[in-house]
């Protein structure tokens, strides 16, 4: 079973993916902050990361960094979620396997997600 | 004294009743009923803060998902996405007040404020956080660590809550203010007022004020009463201001002094507009004139000057006319919008008509007196002689009511006009009835329309002497 990590500070948010990424049959943990996102991946790592931008400690940007600029883990595939910063994001393709845009179609979201893993 | 560091809220009319903005480097609370406006005006006095070089941390807690709140904000013209996530950040902390207690969220805030060098922090959710306390206490203490950490780095704070006014609230008496924000009926009509409950070190306008949201953004408009009192008045300029009607000028002993303020006092139809008119009709580059009105649109007016044969001059030259139709109008917004179009064009004539439409804009009556009397005093400072209409509800006859108690306070002088019924037909009358500083002549005279408009008749008190030819026959 694929396993996916889900980091969003709006608590409201992570929970409805993780609802609907549970009944996918993935098997989701979320974390609040790109911090506690970092130390997650480490601890175990996940199939794909979902992140969101904003997020206090460390946001979704800065968390994509770190991932990159260390080898071992420089493969992760990294979706970036944002409602502000799509621009932004998308300025920087060597972060991101993909940006959605808040609000996103949940089907849409299903179909970038199984680019990425195998089921 | 030293002059306290300000940080403005980005709205003159809220400025103004905090005595010049929020102090740098403090605390307040901004409280109110859910849609009564906190998020709005929050966010505005955040983007305010960034367009001055501010940058602006916005922690929420259980709300709307912060996307949400980005669309209801994209209508509002402070509302710029561009500075979202570099200038102003927006973050939530519920799931560390969930897992990890009140405590870990200060760490939170110390920490995500330095981060991003945050000199505004606004904290949307204080009754999330007293729902997570186990005693009053943990409230008081976070409020007052989230306040003491900003205030170490220089860094205002406002606590956003939902929590009901009437409670007693342990943190109000941590911050340095607490502003509520109140959206009531009143009649059939929403009335949205502020009012600062706290304001330590700084002494703000009390009170009720109203305020509105618009497209623009909150606007609040301070009780004019209630600011500071204006230094008194520079002597009144020597000199008449005519008011168009040759002979009523001779009644009130060449005219009403510049500066005054004159009630024309009548029933319907009993020729005030039209007084008003000729008022009008003396505008000059010197002494611009402004019509501000509720009843007739400035095509009629000018169509019934056309009528009469009074002459006006063409709009915005001398002569401005404004029309405020009857609503929901908000009483101070009405002043501020009068003063504002005196002072902008320097005008000297002002024609109201009427002051009624000012008291069918109040919500709390027994304050008119006061906000006519404030009202009155700024248009005389400011050297503008002005003539006021009041509908009297006796149609017909010769006894008069106040239309206002204490209505000295308002005008300098008064100004009759009235219908009586003479053989069978309707007689209209001028009197002065009072002049604050000068002499008049109080006989009551007839008024009638020729060709030019209103000519001062004989005086009544003539017209009986002279004996009715029906009378003398058999």
């Amino acid at each position: 079973m694929a396993y996916i990590l889900v980091a969003d500070d709006e608590f409201l948010l992570a929970m409805i993916l993780t609802d609907v990424l549970e009944d996918e049959g993935y098997e989701v943990a979320t974390v609040s902050n790109g911090e506690a996102a970092l130390s997650a991946v480490y601890k175990r790592r996940p199939d794909l990361v979902i992140t969101d931008f904003m997020m206090p400690s460390m946001t979704g940007l800065e968390f994509a960094e770190a991932i990159r600029g260390d080898k071992t883990m420089a493969s992760l595939p990294i979706i970036l979620v944002s409602g502000a910063q799509g621009a932004v994001a998308r300025e920087r393709p060597e972060l991101f396997e993909e940006v959605l845009d808040k609000p996103y179609q949940i089907n849409y979201m299903l179909e970038v997600i199984s680019k990425y893993i195998a089921k | 004294m030293t002059e306290l560091h300000r940080l403005t809220s980005g709205i003159d009319g809220l400025d103004r009743i905090l005595a010049g903005g929020f102090i740098s480097g403090a605390s307040y609370i901004i409280q109110g009923q859910p849609g009564a406006g906190k998020t709005i005006l929050s966010n505005e006095i955040a983007f305010a803060h960034v367009a001055g070089g501010g940058r602006v941390l916005y922690v929420t807690l259980l709300a709307e998902s912060h996307e949400r709140l980005f669309q209801s904000l994209d209508p509002f013209a402070f509302f710029d996405r561009t500075h979202l996530g570099s200038a102003i950040t927006y973050v939530s902390v519920f799931q560390t007040l969930r897992d990890e207690g009140l405590d870990a969220v200060v760490k939170l805030l110390r920490r995500e404020t330095k981060r991003q060098a945050a000199t505004l922090l606004i904290f949307d959710g204080l009754l999330n956080a007293r729902d997570r306390a186990d005693t009053e206490f943990d409230v008081k203490t976070f409020v007052a660590e989230v306040q003491g950490q900003a205030a170490f780095v220089g860094c205002t704070v406002l606590f956003l809550t939902s929590s009901n006014v009437s409670e007693v609230n342990p943190e109000h008496t941590m911050v340095d203010g607490v502003i509520e924000l109140k959206d009531t009926l009143a009649g059939v009509r929403t009335v949205r007022e502020l009012r600062v409950r706290k304001s330590r070190g700084s002494r703000a306008v009390g009170g009720l004020h109203k305020f509105e949201i618009t497209d623009a953004g909150v606007t609040v408009y301070p009780r004019i009463e209630a600011l500071p009192a204006i230094a008194n008045a520079p002597a009144l300029a020597p000199g008449r201001v005519g008011t168009g009607v040759a002979g009523l000028d001779d009644m009130l002993g060449g005219g009403p002094p510049a500066g005054t303020v004159t009630l024309l006092a009548g029933p319907t139809g009993s020729g005030k507009t039209t007084l008003g008119l000729h008022f009008l009709s003396q505008a000059s580059e010197a002494e611009p004139a402004l019509h501000f009105g509720f009843f007739e649109t400035p095509d009629r007016l000018r169509a019934k000057a056309a009528a009469l044969g009074i002459t006006l001059a063409e709009e915005g030259t001398a002569l401005e006319m404004q029309r405020i139709a009857l609503g929901d109008n908000i009483l101070d917004k009405l002043a501020y919008q009068l003063l504002d179009h005196v002072r902008s064009r320097g005008v000297k004539r002002l024609f109201i008509d009427g002051l009624g439409g000012f008291e069918r804009a109040s919500v709390h009556r027994p304050r008119l007196v006061e906000f006519f009397a404030s009202l009155m005093d700024q248009l005389r400072l400011g050297g503008v002689t002005t003539l006021a209409t009041w509908e009297l509800r006796e149609l017909v006859g010769t006894d008069v009511s106040a239309p206002i108690s204490e209505i000295s306070a308002i005008l300098d002088n008064m100004v009759l006009l009235r219908l009586i019924e003479e053989d069978h037909r309707l007689i209209r009358t001028v009197a002065v009835q009072k002049m604050r500083d000068s002499h008049f002549d109080s006989a009551v005279h007839a008024l009638d329309f020729a060709s030019g408009g209103l000519v001062l008749g004989e005086a009544l008190g003539a017209r009986h002497t002279r004996p009715n030819p029906q009378q003398t026959r058999g």
